[in-house]
């Protein structure tokens, strides 16, 4: 793939193309159409935040507890939503690739690219929301887009490598969408990590590592309260260059596997 | 896993030669799954008793042959003989086993008609869709829209969704996506005889009228087509170029395939 070819003009279009339609369809058919998409992470956040928040007492000791919880979930179904998606859209698109030749990426890029519209509009609602709960605007917002990129990174990386994998062996990603809600708990979104860290130093420090985990800290820390546990204060500069190097590197291995085996999926999908 | 053997494919824009496509000892072949089932947990196994697990199947082997700008050359062959692989793999769906193709100009493949057509987008979406996806900008395509449309017939019907169009819309608004979009090589698979009898006259009309000015592939089952349009026709056996030659020596040789 010679770089012209990578981003030419012809592949722009079908990007845009795919992406409208994508979008268009979703939620074509239910009644509050695109709401829903406001309102799955906003359901989320409030069942969670009765569940943990009111009921098992989570998070006494953070300022702006609710905010906190609404963009972890928000951040969390980003990526649940970019992986899934991604994962899946070789496959959904079948049909297309067995008739057309194109870049096959596109497919992958065009199905991850609603969510990130998604996630794009759920933090102006955490904006309004956190502006409501009192936080003070911050310099420090301004860092928000390129945790978000950090995140779509690793997150369209784990989406080529598995989708390609999953046009042969369709287990994958019933396996990802398990491993998923284990992952959910691996990652500080309901629980603060002070908590993990007042049982266990190590377990807090690892946790951090995980880039999902490390992003959402890092996003509560810029966006809402500088009292937040980060990576970067807890693992010093070489933790948080690991896990940004992890993140890279598996949107890296991710983008050429993906190259590699996409040459046969007309034949094998 | 041993890594394949892969074929190139060129595509150019060489205005000065006449050759529009030009294939040089091509050959195809496909994996094929032994087991019959076709999972993780088959493929661990194989691996783990050193089983291959697939079989290579030749599809296609060693072919080669030049199309001119401006020819109409017609493919045929029985069924399983390699046409559509063929096809494919000029369109670049598919990779070569082996060998070159080189295609000059600007490719329109139609392996299918209606390909990518969303039953829930309107007429009008469909036809951007279904340009972008042939490689055609917004602009291109808007400047073909009302040829397209007037060509389909369906000027009254553009802001309906295709799911409330009847099978014979769709399928004339595709065949016109497929013959007015200003492609420099057309390929097409056994979608000639398209809509009611008025349409397919259009139709035949129509291709008779691209002759020597559209380079124009087409595999068929038709030797009434082959006779009728092709300026040169080439017949697949088994994966071989069995004839080549005028209509006329391949339709006889076709025919005689079918005698014995």
């Amino acid at each position: 793939m010679k770089i012209p070819q990578f981003w030419n003009k012809r592949n722009r279009v079908l990007l845009q193309e795919l992406t409208k339609t994508d979008f268009k369809l979703r939620y074509q058919g239910s009644a509050l159409g695109y709401l829903w998409a406001l309102l799955r992470p906003l359901l989320l956040f409030a069942i969670l935040y009765i569940v943990f928040a009111q009921l098992l007492r989570f998070g006494n000791d953070i300022p702006h507890y609710p905010v906190y919880l609404l963009l972890g979930t928000v951040l969390w179904s980003f990526f649940t939503e970019c992986t899934n998606q991604g994962i899946q859209a070789i496959i959904t698109r079948g049909d297309l690739i067995r008739k057309i030749s194109f870049p096959k990426y596109i497919i992958t890029v065009s199905a991850t690219l609603t969510a990130v519209i998604n996630v794009c509009i759920n933090l102006v609602v955490v904006v309004i929301f956190a502006l409501i709960n009192g936080v003070t605007p911050s310099w420090s917002w301004l860092l928000v887009p390129l945790l978000l990129l950090e995140l779509y990174l690793f997150a369209l990386g784990i989406a080529l490598l598995l989708g390609s994998i999953n046009v042969k062996y369709r287990d994958i990603s019933s396996i990802w969408e398990v491993f998923l809600q284990a992952l959910f708990y691996a990652v500080p979104i309901i629980y603060p990590v002070s908590m993990v860290a007042s049982t266990s130093m190590l377990a807090a420090r690892v946790l951090l590592l995980n880039p999902i985990a490390q992003v959402i800290q890092d996003a509560r820390w810029s966006l809402i309260t500088d009292t937040s546990v980060t990576n970067l204060s807890l693992n010093g500069p070489w933790g948080q260059v690991f896990a940004i190097l992890l993140a890279l590197s598996v949107f890296i291995i991710g983008a050429l596997i993906f190259r590699r085996k996409s040459r046969f999926f007309a034949e094998e999908i | 896993m041993s890594e394949r053997i892969i074929g190139t494919r060129i595509e150019s824009h060489d205005k000065g030669s006449d050759i529009a496509i030009s294939v040089s000892h091509l050959s195809k072949s496909f994996r094929l799954p032994t087991e019959r089932s076709w999972g993780l947990k088959q493929a661990i196994f194989n691996r783990l008793r050193g089983i291959k697990g697939y079989r290579d199947q030749q599809v296609l082997s060693d072919i080669s042959f030049d199309i001119k700008k401006g020819e109409f050359v017609g493919i045929v062959g029985r069924n399983g003989s390699g046409k559509s692989t063929l096809l494919k793999i000029l369109a670049g769906v598919y990779y070569p086993s082996s060998g070159q193709v080189v295609v000059n100009g600007n490719l329109i493949p139609f392996i299918e008609l209606g390909v990518g057509f969303n039953m829930e987008l309107t007429g009008r979406e469909n036809v951007y869709l279904n340009g972008a996806m042939l490689g055609f900008s917004n602009s291109e395509i808007t400047a073909m829209y009302d040829d397209i449309v007037k060509f389909a017939e369906l000027e009254d019907f553009m802001d309906q969704k295709l799911k409330n169009y009847s099978s014979g819309m769709q399928v004339r608004l595709a065949f016109s996506i497929a013959i007015r979009a200003k492609g420099d090589i057309l390929i097409l698979d056994e979608v000639l005889a398209v809509g009611d009898a008025a349409f397919q006259k259009k139709c035949n009309d129509y291709f008779a009228s691209l002759h020597g000015k559209q380079t124009v592939i087409l595999v068929t089952h038709s030797m009434e087509n082959v006779l009728q349009f092709c300026d040169r026709a080439i017949m697949l056996e088994q994966g071989k170029i069995a004839v080549s030659g005028t209509p006329e020596e391949v339709t006889k040789a076709y025919t005689k395939l079918f005698e014995q």
